[in-house]
């Protein structure tokens, strides 16, 4: 491998692992705080990216359609929580399970109602359709780029909510302390419905710039699902640092593995879990 | 009370030097005691004091951080947690532990199953062999609950469920009682029951109690521990322990945890 | 919760010379045969998955990797071109999967709650992902068995796999087996520590119980079963391919379970009945089934908690 094919791999890597990172936050975040395991988390990524595409068609901007795009998808958290997440924080994991699949079918079936079943695409915007050179003939698409620091963007305002406002104080309480929270006068069920909204929030985001990056298909919201899981195993539930470093893991031995074992590309980074769950069976920052 | 009689039984369960240190709390500080056959050792201190903490060291539940747990003359404390009831510790637990879909029998026919064996038996049915049930039920006639034998255990009043759950220690044939405030909860009868109880079993078993009802404990112990702050304060005959000036201090000093 | 007797013995005594003499009624009807067939099959996977979930309290979502390994299993010992024995392939296969079963186990029951939950859909997806890149076992098309199995036992053919009617009492026998198995398995002393260890983990350690040890029996023996029912389904089917392994099939099956009533066992006959049996007539409907599986799931979970085997009881005890 040269040095600049590493390089562009590198960023790939990286990049794959900052928007994994965007889905997974939303899921441990929701977990840490509200005790709910979200199977249809994937979901609202696949949600996402449709929604960009729809948009795109109706309005031609992108940015206007990701903004639409991430509004309809706060609406939509909202309106789950409030329905029928509430139902479930008195429920074992098996009825939260149960629950979140019937969500993922009625989801896809939306899906396939409102959209079909055939690929879609998004285009790149033409402000950043176009690519760097890095040499003669490697060159890096800009879009790219700009997710991967949209990404750090998000983690990092993520960081400031979580550590410097009231939101992120009582977030960081209800983590550890339900009742306590409770007995401060808050109003913890308008708090857990805000953190559900936020992460479906996140997790649609990250649907919506990947679209121009890849097909849209049925499916791709399990796939990424599955993905995620990886991430929180191996980070340890319920901790967004967790999420992060498990985030960047997967994502750099995810691209790695296509070039260097392409034979055993798909199956990398659950042999990489299943390795971390040997030596720390909670994973790597579990609280 | 005979002297000589608490000098020559045996030393069955020591701790030397055990330490439990949750990150820089010290829950338990350089405890080393040693707990004879046939003999009922209390242990008291105020809240904090980390009476549960060595419970649970004893039992296995926790790991120490340093320190050395001799059962009948070898170092048990790196062994696993189900081994030490196979060694024959077994415990009860502050908050009642037991299995309340069950009847009362099938509670104690687990605990006697475990060293009948047949465990790993996928086909034969568990009512078969008589003499497991046979046991379970002697069990339950020691407490005293023989006429709840076929009752479920949540149905059964609160103190009886407590001494299903010394009934069900006892079905495991055990050398060592560790028992984690057998009464808190209860009414005066119900206590005055479970006293009766464990002073017949002195007899036969070695008990560590732990317990915040003072009375009872100055009534049932042969030796007295006082605890505080995760540290050893004395050891002793109840009747010097309760004449010890720091042990006064040391409740008092905590101002109102007097019993 | 723990179901009482009375109602599975009617259930037993209704369901199965009912379903002996189904193929009559259905006078060779070849589709119905074969789609009923196809719930015995399935109602061993969920019975099995079942027992897992509901006697053990461990909650898996990646049991559809041992049906699917059961077909897997199958193409990669057996000859291509050759009738082998079916119960010598059944020994095989059981053991097979048994073993793989016991080093999965071995991982996965080290955690608990949630983060089990997410790592056998996880080794699940492993597998799956294992068996659709690679070029060995035909990718996303699978594998096709040319031949199956006869079955001669000492000599002695009862069943002839090709034709389905006979596929089916073969299905029809193994499904009772099953049953019967887990009726023992439960009322052993096996059962006994399974039962105390589901209600209660803590205490049955304190009493000196190695927990895990009997968790990874369960485990490996309901894995076990489960890869025979997808032994079952592929010779049915003649073919192997990787949806078999996807977590969709896990999902169902843990959604035909509870409908049935978790825990039951023989519930997971009457969930699979149902499920499917809605499946089929939505299908039929509108191509938009998938919408209302799901409300009914949800609504399901919301206000079906003990599913039909719970219901059943409730009937049969206020009569």
């Amino acid at each position: 491998m040269t040095t600049s094919l590493f390089f562009v791999q590198l960023i790939n890597g990286l990049q794959y692992g900052l928007l994994l990172f965007l889905i997974a936050s939303g899921l441990t975040l929701v977990f840490g705080v509200m005790g709910i395991l979200n199977l249809a988390h994937g979901s609202m990524y696949m949600v996402g990216a449709y929604l960009a595409w729809y948009f795109v068609q109706q309005t031609g901007s992108f940015t206007l359609s990701a903004v639409i795009s991430a509004i309809i998808a706060l609406l939509i958290g909202i309106v789950v929580e409030r329905t029928l997440i509430q139902r479930l924080y008195r429920r074992n994991h098996l009825d939260q399970v149960l629950l979140t699949i019937g969500m993922i079918f009625v989801f896809n079936a939306l899906q396939s109602i409102l959209w079909g079943n055939d690929p879609l695409g998004v285009q790149v915007p033409d402000a950043m359709s176009a690519a760097i050179p890095l040499t003669d003939v490697v060159e890096y698409p800009v879009y790219r780029l700009f997710v991967a620091l949209l990404c750090v963007a998000i983690a990092a305002i993520m960081y400031y909510m979580i550590n410097r406002t009231r939101l992120g104080m009582l977030i960081r309480a209800g983590e550890s302390n339900r009742e306590m929270v409770e007995c401060l006068g808050i109003d913890i069920s308008r708090l857990y419905t805000i953190v559900f909204a936020i992460g479906v929030m996140l997790a649609a985001v990250a649907g919506v710039i990947a679209a121009p990056m890849s097909s849209i298909v049925p499916g791709m919201g399990e796939h990424v699902l599955i993905a995620c899981f990886v991430v929180v195993v191996i980070g340890g539930m319920g901790s967004i640092k967790g999420a992060l470093i498990g985030a960047l893991l997967v994502g750099l031995v995810d691209t790695f593995a296509s070039v260097l074992l392409p034979q055993l590309s798909s199956m990398m980074i659950y042999i990489l879990m299943a390795f971390i769950l040997l030596i720390k069976p909670q994973g790597l920052f579990s609280s | 009370m005979n002297n000589n009689v608490i000098l020559e039984s045996q030393v069955i369960l020591e701790t030397e030097g055990l330490c439990k240190y949750w990150g820089g709390l010290k829950a338990l500080d350089d405890i080393s005691l040693k707990f004879h056959d046939r003999e009922l050792h209390g242990i008291v201190g105020p809240n904090g004091a980390g009476k549960s903490t060595l419970l649970n060291l004893l039992c296995g539940h926790y790991k120490p951080t340093s320190g050395r747990i001799v059962h009948e003359g070898a170092p048990i404390d790196a062994i696993k947690p189900y081994a030490f009831a196979r060694r024959g510790i077994g415990r009860s637990f502050q908050k009642t532990n037991i299995y309340p879909n069950a009847t009362c029998l099938e509670n104690c026919s687990v605990a006697v199953q475990r060293r009948m064996g047949g465990s790993f038996n996928f086909l034969r049915s568990r009512h078969r062999q008589e003499v497991l049930e046979e046991i379970a039920t002697e069990a339950l006639e020691k407490v005293g609950l023989l006429s709840r034998r076929n009752e479920v255990a949540a149905h059964i009043s609160y103190g009886e469920q407590r001494q299903l759950e010394i009934a069900m220690v006892l079905a495991t044939s055990p050398c060592v009682l560790l028992l984690d405030e057998p009464m808190a909860g209860m009414g005066h009868e119900e206590s005055q029951l479970i006293i009766e109880l464990l002073k017949q079993l002195k007899q036969e078993y070695c008990i560590v109690l732990v317990e915040h009802d003072m009375d009872a404990v100055f009534e049932l112990s042969d030796k007295l521990t006082v605890m505080v702050d995760g540290q050893h304060l004395t050891t002793g005959t109840v009747d010097r322990v309760r004449d010890d000036p720091r042990v006064k201090e040391a409740y008092l000093g905590q101002g109102d945890e007097v019993y | 919760m723990l179901f009482n007797n009375r109602t599975e013995r009617y259930f037993v005594w209704v369901f199965f010379p009912l379903a002996l003499l189904m193929p009559l009624f259905l006078e060779q009807n070849t589709f119905y045969v074969s789609k009923l067939t196809t719930v015995m099959i399935f109602a061993i996977f969920v019975m099995s998955l079942d027992y897992l979930v509901g006697r053990c309290g461990l909650i898996t979502l990646g049991h559809a990797m041992f049906y699917g390994l059961g077909g897997y299993i199958f193409v990669m010992i057996a000859p291509e071109y050759e009738a082998v024995n079916f119960w010598v392939y059944t020994f095989y296969i059981c053991v097979i999967a048994a073993a793989v079963a016991l080093v999965i186990g071995f991982l996965v029951l080290r955690t608990s709650g949630i983060y089990m939950i997410m790592i056998t859909l996880a080794f699940a997806q492993m597998t799956y992902y294992f068996f659709s890149d690679s070029l060995d076992f035909g990718g996303n098309d699978g594998v096709f068995i040319y031949v199956k199995p006869d079955t001669s036992l000492f000599g002695l053919s009862l069943f002839d796999l090709e034709n389905p009617t006979h596929f089916y009492y073969l299905c029809l026998l193994s499904l009772f087996n099953t049953l019967f198995f887990f009726r023992l398995v439960t009322r052993s002393r096996f059962g006994r520590v399974i039962d105390s260890i589901h209600e209660n983990p803590g205490r049955t350690t304190a009493l000196g119980y190695n927990i895990f040890v009997f968790r990874l029996m369960a485990y490996t023996m309901a894995s076990a079963l489960g890869a025979y029912a997808g032994y079952l389904f592929t010779l049915q089917y003649g073919f192997v391919n990787p949806s078999m392994l996807a977590w969709t099939t896990s999902g169902s099956a843990l959604v035909m379970s509870i409908l049935g009533g978790i825990g039951s066992i023989y519930g997971a006959i009457l969930g699979v009945l149902v499920y499917e049996g809605l499946h089929f007539s939505l299908e039929h409907l509108t191509e938009h089934w998938l919408l209302f599986m799901g409300a009914l799931i949800i609504l399901m979970v919301i206000l079906f908690k003990n599913g039909i085997a719970g219901y059943l009881e409730k009937l049969l005890e206020r009569r």
